[in-house]
């Protein structure tokens, strides 16, 4: 670094502790608004149906959940995914350091991790993956994968065992997303409400092979 | 667990998270809106929509990032309700010159004023990395913006208040 460096960068700082100051402007006592109830027993991260009914649902340890979905799917008495979308929305939100925008791309390790060889193969071709991740949805595994998309980062869920009839659009906060049916499971993309998700569906389809 | 132990516990975590963070999310207001009135009334707008959607809040470490982009949702609808277009800097409302009338001190009078007077784009982003500490990625990913686009804002913005205060 050279002297004159040295002096922008003592310039730049000074600024930023006279902006922070700027911006130190006093808080007024808490006045906390008059809260409703809430029906605790009807409160879910994952809106309306089944969930509601399952107040424990935090408290249940994930294998009870797994087997009393399984218990119920098998049961037939969940034909459709109403709720699906709700739960990958709530996925997102639970994890938003996923959405980054970098140019670093995970390595081919931390990839192989998140789709373990069991689950899917994932061709990256020249993708840019920025994360990737092992994560459960509806009690099953699922690899979570960005890429960098023209308006931001596009979240891929892949969902080797979880079947829907038909294409499912969804909209969310600011993003908007799409599950399709895809073999025996599904996949699901999630951009900003101005990406072109069509494309990136189409290369995604191509990219992945079930192996379970 | 029985509905009002629940109801408690859940109250008490609201709280325990608006007290650590009620003036972070006042400032963020308050400089979105450039309006100690209307600050007020979107973090009051905020806390109950947090209040109502706090279960859906799973790890309170996240919770300032929940809370600040509650603020900024309620900010946005605020203005979207009553279409106010712009803020003129020189006809204020009494509580929008109340934001520029704190603590008066010369140097930092022109800096608070220039921030003031910068646009949305540019104060938005200045405001999340400097007073919120928030790192260029993290505000791209809550401004729905590339990494590059922010840079290039706080890179103007600073240059604007470094001019505005060299002049002044």
């Amino acid at each position: 670094m050279t002297g004159e460096d040295d002096k922008d960068f003592e310039q730049y700082q000074a600024l930023d502790l006279k902006i922070a100051k700027a911006l130190q402007i006093d808080v007024p006592e808490l006045r906390m608004p008059e809260l409703p109830s809430v029906d605790t027993a009807n409160v879910s991260a994952l809106p309306a149906r089944k969930r509601s009914m399952k107040p424990l649902w935090f408290a249940v340890a994930a294998t009870v959940v797994l087997a009393t979905s399984i218990s119920l799917r098998t049961s037939g008495l969940f034909q459709s995914y109403d709720s699906l979308p709700d739960e990958i929305l709530a996925h997102l939100d639970h994890e938003p350091y996923a959405l980054r925008v970098t140019d670093v791309a995970v390595s081919d390790e931390r990839l192989a991790r998140a789709v373990p060889a069991s689950l899917a193969v994932y061709d990256r071709g020249d993708a840019l993956i920025t994360y990737a991740q092992p994560c459960v949805i509806n009690g099953k595994d699922v690899p979570h994968l960005v890429i960098q998309g023209e308006h931001g980062p596009v979240t891929i869920l892949l969902m080797p065992s979880e079947r829907v009839a038909e294409t499912t659009p969804f909209d969310g906060d600011s993003v908007k997303g799409v599950i399709l049916p895809f073999g025996k499971g599904s996949i699901a993309i999630i951009g900003d409400r101005e990406e072109l998700l069509e494309p990136i569906q189409k290369n995604v389809l191509n990219s992945v092979t079930w192996t379970t | 667990m029985n509905s009002s132990s629940a109801e408690g516990k859940r109250r008490q975590r609201f709280d325990s998270l608006v007290g650590v963070f009620h003036q972070d999310m006042y400032r963020f207001a308050a400089w979105l809106s450039r309006d100690k009135a209307v600050a007020e009334d979107v973090v009051q707008e905020a806390l109950l929509r947090a209040w109502k959607s706090l279960d859906s809040l799973r790890d309170d470490a996240a919770a300032k990032h929940w809370l600040l982009t509650i603020v900024r949702r309620e900010n946005a609808r605020y203005f979207e309700r009553r279409r106010l277009e712009t803020v003129d800097i020189d006809n204020l409302t009494a509580s929008q010159a109340a934001l520029l009338a704190e603590t008066p001190n010369g140097e930092l009078d022109d800096l608070r004023e220039a921030i003031f007077g910068l646009d949305d784009d540019y104060r938005e982003p200045l405001v999340l990395q400097v007073l919120m500490g928030y790192s260029t990625n993290e505000i791209a990913e809550m401004m729905g913006l590339k990494q590059g686009a922010v840079l290039t804002r706080l890179h103007r913005a600073r240059h604007k208040l470094k001019d505005s205060v060299e002049d002044a």
